[in-house]
């Protein structure tokens, strides 16, 4: 019985914590924009989220090791460094997103000025890391994440008309007035948001911190195999129910209150403080995510001890890191940037820094010196190559679709 | 917990088992990552590796290129007045318990991590790094170290040999104590196109010169 509720809690987890500020934003953008034409991106993100993490989460129940532990280990000090430096600007940006995200999230809430609010979020954020217990943070926002469910219950009570979405969802080419290239910048906006790195290195080096072992990897399994496909269910909601409300106006989405507006229009005042709730939870769980990662990342490089598992003291350097970043981040946001903006940069140069840390990843599951018998079996290998070369394929076009289409504009 | 053998006592690759791995104390606290190893010169032309080397010294010398050079010299200059700003921890090959996907230690964390000075009558110490950097001239054509392979007694037996940076073969090599079909197939058969002329070379065959930072191979 325990197990079971372990089970379902690390599936819902998983639900909350695949949602986060950039599937809110891009979410809600692509559909206003583009309908359902790229849900397919969505769909195609979970298998690769899936993959990417089933694989390191399975590394660190068999072998104890993290993500960035395993990327300096295979790639050598200096690439391992320029790796790190890719990820860790990624992750800082995500994590200045975030933030950012809570704050607008408490704006909608009691009309005070994200500016005001910030600074006391990103205070809050860093005494949960550096206080709280582990499972606090993910239970707690993960299921308060569940909130986020109301697009689903919004979409039915929209009455949408279900044959034009499904036309939507299955149309491979961009509507009218779009063009090829920003469709396909959006779609790779769309797959950064889905298969942030950030995810990958709570997830994995959460599992270390769990002591996951050998058993564990059926539970593990279960969690992702369900947890990221119902995340991306909700990513969906959030899509259609921006397409029905805003595309026939031809309006596009520039803040965070007009993602939460159809669940307004659809359900009232009470169904917006659910979608609000839902934001604040998704935002703050992921924050702290980001967080902890940008100081997973730097201690596992270093070889520092790391980890919510020790004293504080005993991990002192990791603790400093995590005060840095949040430090840095609130600075970032001390400069009025949009953080809507930042979120939208974000998403794109999470898709861009994705190869970097999935490659080694992709090697060392497939070593035996690590894994025993636990290595990837055919079938894996032949989704984890496709992945590969989705990836590469995606991180090569990011920058030039991006310039090209001044960021979909 | 890792279910792999100990091949600390067994033969193994300097960089590919051991180099950039991290260090876990007898008491399961995170110690530091494998920076650098030591290596002495015996009498006899034999080359052995006898301690672990970790810290900023250690790991900015492996830094290559022109920005690791201008990130080393700032390094140095930030700590002009302390003497042993350029001098490595080190832990002795007799403290380490296992290496498996990680080197565990025989002692507990605290205190664990000592700068000892290396010279003054012992042994030269070199390092595994400057080794590595050194270009080769083999009868082929100028190479590179991508791997040094150790015996059960650390003792250097034979050094690979090839195009690409010391590790690029990822462990995808043929070689005896290897997978022999690591996967995914097409990643083995990239690797193994790009480094087709790698090869090895037994030790008898190397000579090293410090000074010169270079690498001779005899016949």
């Amino acid at each position: 019985m325990k197990k079971l509720l372990n089970v379902a809690l690390g599936v819902l987890t998983a639900i909350g914590g695949f949602v986060d500020i950039g599937d809110l934003v891009t979410n809600a953008q692509v559909g206003a924009r583009f309908g359902l034409s790229l849900a397919w991106v969505t769909i195609l993100g979970v298998v690769g989220i899936i993959v990417f993490s089933e694989m390191s989460g399975r590394i660190a129940a068999v072998s104890g090791r993290a993500t960035f532990d395993l990327v300096r280990e295979r790639l050598g000090p200096a690439m391992g460094m320029a790796n790190l430096l890719g990820s860790m600007g990624v992750t800082l940006l995500t994590y200045v997103a975030e933030i950012g995200g809570v704050a607008l999230a408490f704006q909608l809430i009691c009309g005070v000025d994200y500016l005001l609010l910030f600074p006391a979020v990103g205070i809050l954020v860093w005494l949960i890391l550096w206080r709280a217990k582990f499972s606090v943070i993910e239970n707690l926002f993960g299921l308060l994440g569940l909130a986020l469910i109301v697009f689903v219950v919004a979409l039915f009570h929209l009455g949408p008309d279900w044959s034009q979405l499904g036309h939507s969802a299955v149309s491979f080419h961009p509507p009218k007035p779009e063009a090829w290239s920003t469709w396909a910048y959006y779609g790779v906006a769309l797959f950064g948001a889905a298969m942030t790195p950030y995810e990958v290195f709570f997830f994995s080096s959460g599992g270390v911190e769990e002591k996951w072992g050998v058993k564990d990897i059926g539970v593990m399994r279960t969690n992702v195999l369900l947890g990221f496909p119902l995340g991306g269910v909700l990513s969906v909601a959030i899509a259609a129910c921006s397409y029905v409300v805003f595309h026939p106006l031809g309006a596009s989405i520039d803040t965070l209150g007009q993602v939460g507006m159809p669940v307004a229009i659809a359900l009232g005042k009470i169904g917006l403080a659910i979608a609000l709730l839902g934001f604040v939870a998704a935002t703050f769980g992921a924050a702290c995510e980001t967080g902890l990662s940008t100081g997973y990342s730097i201690a596992q490089y270093f070889g520092w001890q790391w980890g919510k598992g020790v004293r504080t003291d005993v991990a002192a350097r990791f603790h400093v890191v995590l005060l840095l970043s949040t430090v840095v981040a609130l600075g970032i946001l001390a400069t009025t940037i949009d953080p809507v903006q930042v979120t939208e940069a974000s998403v794109v140069f999470s898709a861009l820094a994705l190869p970097l840390t999935y490659f080694p990843i992709l090697v060392v599951a497939n070593d035996h010196d690590y894994m025993g018998e636990h290595v990837n079996g055919r079938m894996m290998n032949a989704l984890a190559m496709i992945f590969m070369v989705v990836l590469t394929v995606v991180a090569l076009a990011a920058i030039p679709l991006m310039i090209w289409t001044r960021m979909g504009a | 917990m890792p279910e792999t053998a100990d091949r600390f006592h067994d033969r193994y690759d300097a960089v590919l088992h051991l180099l950039d791995r991290q260090v876990i104390s007898s008491d399961g606290l995170l110690v530091c990552k494998v920076d650098d190893l030591e290596l002495v010169e015996t009498g006899d032309g034999v080359l052995v590796a006898t301690a672990l080397l970790a810290g900023t010294p250690a790991l900015l010398p492996r830094l290559s290129g022109r920005l690791g050079a201008v990130v080393r010299d700032f390094w140095v200059r930030m700590g002009d007045e302390q003497a042993d700003r350029r001098l490595p921890y080190r832990i002795d090959f007799a403290l380490v318990a296992e290496l498996t996907s990680a080197v565990t230690l025989t002692r507990p964390r605290h205190g664990v991590l000592a700068r000892v000075p290396g010279e003054g009558g012992g042994p030269t110490r070199h390092r595994l790094g400057e080794l590595l950097s050194m270009a080769v001239e083999a009868p082929e054509g100028q190479r590179r170290i991508l791997d040094l392979r150790l015996d059960e007694r650390h003792r250097v037996r034979s050094l690979v040999i090839g195009h690409g940076r010391p590790g690029a073969m990822l462990g995808y090599d043929e070689r005896e104590g290897r997978t022999p079909n690591q996967g995914p197939a097409l990643v083995r058969t990239i690797v193994r196109a790009l480094h087709r002329h790698a090869r090895e070379v037994p030790f008898d065959l190397v000579r090293i010169d410090w000074q010169e930072q270079r690498v001779r191979l005899a016949g």
